[in-house]
């Protein structure tokens, strides 16, 4: 087996994600269970072509006592015609350790297959940088996570930073501080968040520098308990500063009730969860839909109340392909009043607006109460835990903007 | 709930796809309508089995619990084979 194994040849996620960018030729087949593979699979801004079969169907029906040569009888049975030959194939399950024996199967019948390293545990906490601006002055780079849709920031001036919504692994942005020169002074939560963990209290912590969080969202809401992480609190139209930059809090309760978005030097503006790209956030997270629907309402329409020309630089993204070409989720507040059916609602009535969008809210993932209880400190949880809550893709968003993006 | 059975195998420590295919062996190797209880600590299992026993001719999945130990979970398969 280890003689074998030695002549996959693997790719890592990053590998993978620059293929994806490129709209390179791959194949993928995704020996995950059934139930795994409809809840989250690979996606880039040109999905390639799939197919999944689980690995103990290969097993069983392959009929074999050894994996590989079941994989092997399963796969020149029932999959010829069905996998490319000229193309790399790509073998992907959970974490990355039964896919290197499906690889190993295919590539003894000749096929170009790899294994990809991780699996898909490795692809969902893959991270990306992309800068937004860079200069002395200014510097703003979006730090992504592709495979789940969150984003996070880091704001350098002056070689002091403040950090966005930092996602759970810290390391990302301590390597970033050595690497850029530059010291985090500050860490900004724009809320509670429920789909990831956040990184912010363990950054800020480590670091001896301010968390700051609305304290509307130092609440459970639906525990009704108070967070047990230390924090400042954030409040409507407080100044920030980060080195020579300024930022400006816009309390924009809808989400969460205490929902900020930032708004830097007047032209770039953090949405947090509010806008997207491609739609808006749902306001149902915190169990109480139908009375915050109005207030995000009123918040949306405050923002747009910007200048048209400020650049949104949102929280998550729902497809990859929402991505310009530069790899960044970012557009114009003019842009979005245009194509974001979402904002476009807002130009109807409350009562409208309302209706829409309760009419519009996707499955409610029961871990994201779970989530939420981490970024409150009311549980804790090892890595093992955290990445099997967080596993998927982010349910932040209206169901639109999902319908729209798999056509 | 406690279940008979006559064999077990201890998977804990073993990534996928190890817990089944040392299952799928060890099925195998027993009479028909023996139980097989499969201890794992891999969660991925749970779903697995599952799957497995739905695709496997010989074989019925006649319950799965979740036992605590030493604060780590422990994920329990019991398997029958019926043919």
């Amino acid at each position: 087996m280890t003689k074998q194994q030695a002549q996959v040849t693997e790719w890592t996620v990053r590998e993978q994600k620059d293929r994806l960018d490129r709209r390179a030729n791959f194949f993928i087949l995704d020996v995950r269970n059934r139930d795994e593979f409809s809840a989250w699979k690979i996606e880039g801004r040109q999905t390639p072509r799939m197919l999944n079969i689980p690995y103990f169907e290969m097993l069983e029906q392959g009929g074999k006592d050894d994996f590989i040569e079941s994989i092997i009888a399963y796969t020149s049975r029932e999959l010829v015609g069905q996998l490319p030959k000229d193309q790399p194939i790509v073998a992907v399950c959970a974490k990355g350790d039964t896919s290197a024996y499906v690889a190993d199967g295919l590539r003894q019948l000749g096929y170009h297959a790899v294994n990809l390293q991780g699996g898909m545990r490795a692809w969902g906490n893959f991270t990306e940088i992309n800068p937004v601006t860079e200069s002395r002055e200014l510097s703003v780079y979006q730090i992504s996570r592709p495979a789940r849709g969150c984003l996070s920031y880091v704001i350098v001036s002056d070689g002091q930073a403040a950090i966005i919504d930092p996602l759970r692994h810290i390391e990302t942005y301590l390597d970033m501080s050595r690497a850029k020169g530059f010291r985090i002074e500050q860490v900004i939560d724009t809320h509670g968040h429920a789909d990831h963990i956040s990184g912010g209290p363990a950054l800020a912590g480590q670091l001896r520098r301010p968390y700051y969080l609305h304290p509307y969202d130092a609440i459970h809401p639906i525990d009704m308990l108070p967070a047990r992480v230390s924090f400042e609190y954030l409040r409507d139209g407080q100044p920030l500063a980060v080195g020579k930059a300024r930022i400006q809090v816009l309390h924009i309760p809808g989400h969460t009730l205490g929902n900020v978005a930032c708004l830097l030097n007047e032209s770039y503006l953090f949405t947090g969860d509010s806008i997207f790209i491609n739609s808006i956030a749902r306001p149902d997270l915190g169990g109480r839909g139908e009375t915050w629907a109005g207030l995000h309402y009123h918040s949306l329409r405050r923002l747009l109340g910007l200048a048209d020309t400020v650049v949104v630089l949102p929280g998550h993204f729902s497809s990859p392909q929402e991505a310009n070409v530069d790899r960044l989720f970012m557009a114009s507040l003019g842009e979005l009043k245009e194509k974001n059916d979402g904002l476009r609602m807002t130009q109807a009535s409350e009562e409208a607006f309302v209706q829409y969008i309760l009419g519009s809210l996707p499955e409610f993932p029961p871990q994201y109460v779970e989530i939420k209880r981490v970024n409150a400190g009311l549980l804790v949880v090892d890595e093992e835990k955290a990445s099997e809550l967080e596993l998927g893709k982010n349910v932040c968003a209206l169901a639109q903007a999902y319908a729209a993006d798999s056509t | 709930m406690s279940m008979t059975f006559d064999k077990v195998l201890d998977a804990r420590g073993l990534a996928c796809p190890m817990p089944i295919i040392k299952a799928r062996q060890e099925i195998n190797a027993l009479q028909p309508e023996k139980v097989l209880k499969v201890l794992s600590t891999d969660r991925g299992s749970v779903k697995d089995f599952q799957g497995w026993a739905q695709t496997a001719k010989n074989i019925t999945l006649l319950a799965q619990e979740t036992e605590k130990e030493d604060g780590k979970e422990v994920y329990v398969h019991y398997v029958k084979r019926v043919s």
